[in-house]
């Protein structure tokens, strides 16, 4: 029995750790779970970029055919990552700004950050940049939802207003108010303003 | 080996101890006797300079060969591991000294880079694959024989490198000063054989241990020594116990 990379049914390759039964349980020794849970982390939020979620909630851990049945259980050796082995992680990865429980003040679900906030300021401005939409008011709901799939697509609000948010401290963008909803306008610069 | 006491090539190569070796034999033998000796010796010793220094490449590059020198070498009680520290003439021919240490630091880089993964003890195949991937293509072919010998040099080091023999001709290496007691080396030997996996129940019916000696041994390795990890949705037994030094990854 040889323990080898998988490539899932989206494409996405898992390590040869995925294939090992006792990765899925949370180890009683410290330094054994700080492993456990650093590969975890880093497989969450690689699955997340390539598949482009945002959200990961305790409960995928519970059940069968949501999003993350490719990497939350491994059927070819007949386990499963726990509840509340993920909400520990979870917890590990709200620690480090891996990602942010949203709504806050509970602990069921969070927002993944596989892009910084930072990051996704850039993305967004340089978005608006070459898509010739600098110093045109756009509604958030058009930056969500773009008529082009753009990198953007399907960003929670909250991670956009935190990415406004940040070019606004650089004076690249302005929060505009619109009659139905929010709006903002991207000016030229860069970060290094 | 044969080193200075000894008859080898070594012990003739220093000036003051073949004098004393001469002087010890000529109340043997007669002083024409001994210059043939001499002579003899020296004519061997530059056919094999010539030989070592013509096969240098073949040495470094085949592990047979590289084994079958060695053999040759211990079997003349010369060293050719008396490296550069020695001055030994030995290490200029060959530059085998120095390739043997650029080993041993391998095995320490691989050793060191998997301690958190499998606790400071891997499986000699796994060390022969990881090592020779560092190495690469122009690293040439190192074989089993070649990685133990170079932790016998790190030996010095203090570090407790160890090569330890769990049974069916399996061996791992240690790489950190912990006392492996009988039991875990039965639990490692049974570990190697299962491709990893070890229980309690197995224990007790392989080795006719009393349940609470199996459970003792396996906690021990999971909690105080971090050899091993825990499977709590294991089929047969509910709980096992997972070695990743026993088991096959597939880089």
């Amino acid at each position: 029995m040889s323990l080898s990379p998988h490539t899932t049914p989206s494409g996405f390759l898992l390590p040869s750790i995925h294939a090992a039964p006792p990765f899925f349980t949370q180890q009683p020794n410290p330094a054994t779970q700080a492993i456990v849970t650093e590969q975890w982390s880093r497989l969450i939020l690689s699955y997340a970029r390539h598949r482009q979620l945002f959200t990961v909630r305790v409960e995928d851990a519970e059940v069968t055919g949501g999003e993350w049945d490719e990497i939350l259980r491994n059927d070819r050796i007949n386990r499963r990552l726990r509840s509340s082995h993920l909400a520990y992680i979870l917890e590990q990865m709200a620690a480090k700004n891996q990602l942010v429980y949203d709504p806050p003040k509970q602990s069921r679900s969070a927002l993944l950050y596989w892009r910084t906030p930072e990051e996704w300021a850039e993305v967004l401005h340089e978005w608006a940049s070459t898509t010739g939409q600098l110093n045109t008011i756009l509604t958030f709901y058009e930056i969500i939802e773009p008529p082009v799939p753009s990198p953007l697509s399907g960003i929670p609000m909250q991670i956009l207003r935190k990415a406004i948010h940040i070019l606004t401290k650089t004076n690249r963008a302005q929060i505009i108010a619109v009659a139905d909803g929010e709006g903002v306008r991207f000016l030229p610069g860069n970060a290094g303003k | 080996m044969h080193r200075l006491g000894g008859v080898g090539l070594a012990a003739f190569d220093r000036q003051q101890l073949s004098q004393r070796s001469f002087a010890e034999l000529s109340s043997e033998l007669s002083q024409a006797q001994v210059d043939l000796l001499h002579a003899q010796l020296d004519q061997f010793r530059t056919a094999l300079v010539r030989f070592a220094s013509t096969h240098r490449d073949s040495i470094r590059r085949d592990p047979n060969f590289r084994h079958a020198f060695q053999q040759m070498c211990a079997k003349i009680g010369v060293d050719p591991l008396a490296g550069p520290r020695k001055g030994g003439w030995w290490a200029e021919i060959l530059n085998l000294g120095d390739w043997q240490y650029e080993l041993g630091v391998q095995i320490v880089d691989v050793c060191v880079s998997t301690r958190e993964r499998n606790g400071g003890l891997i499986e000699m195949g796994e060390l022969v694959r990881l090592v020779s991937k560092l190495r690469g293509v122009a690293g040439g072919v190192i074989a089993e024989d070649d990685v133990i010998r170079s932790i016998k040099t790190l030996k010095p080091l203090g570090a407790g490198y160890e090569v330890i023999d769990v049974g069916s001709g399996k061996k791992m290496v240690r790489s950190v000063p912990m006392q492996l007691d009988e039991d875990q080396a039965v639990v490692l030997a049974i570990a190697n054989q299962e491709g990893g996996r070890v229980s309690e129940q197995l224990l007790v019916s392989r080795k006719a241990w009393m349940p609470e000696r199996a459970k003792a041994a396996l906690e021990n390795m999971l909690l105080r020594d971090g050899l091993c990890w825990l499977d709590d949705q294991d089929e047969v037994n509910g709980v096992a116990y997972w070695v990743p030094s026993a088991m096959h990854w597939d880089e």
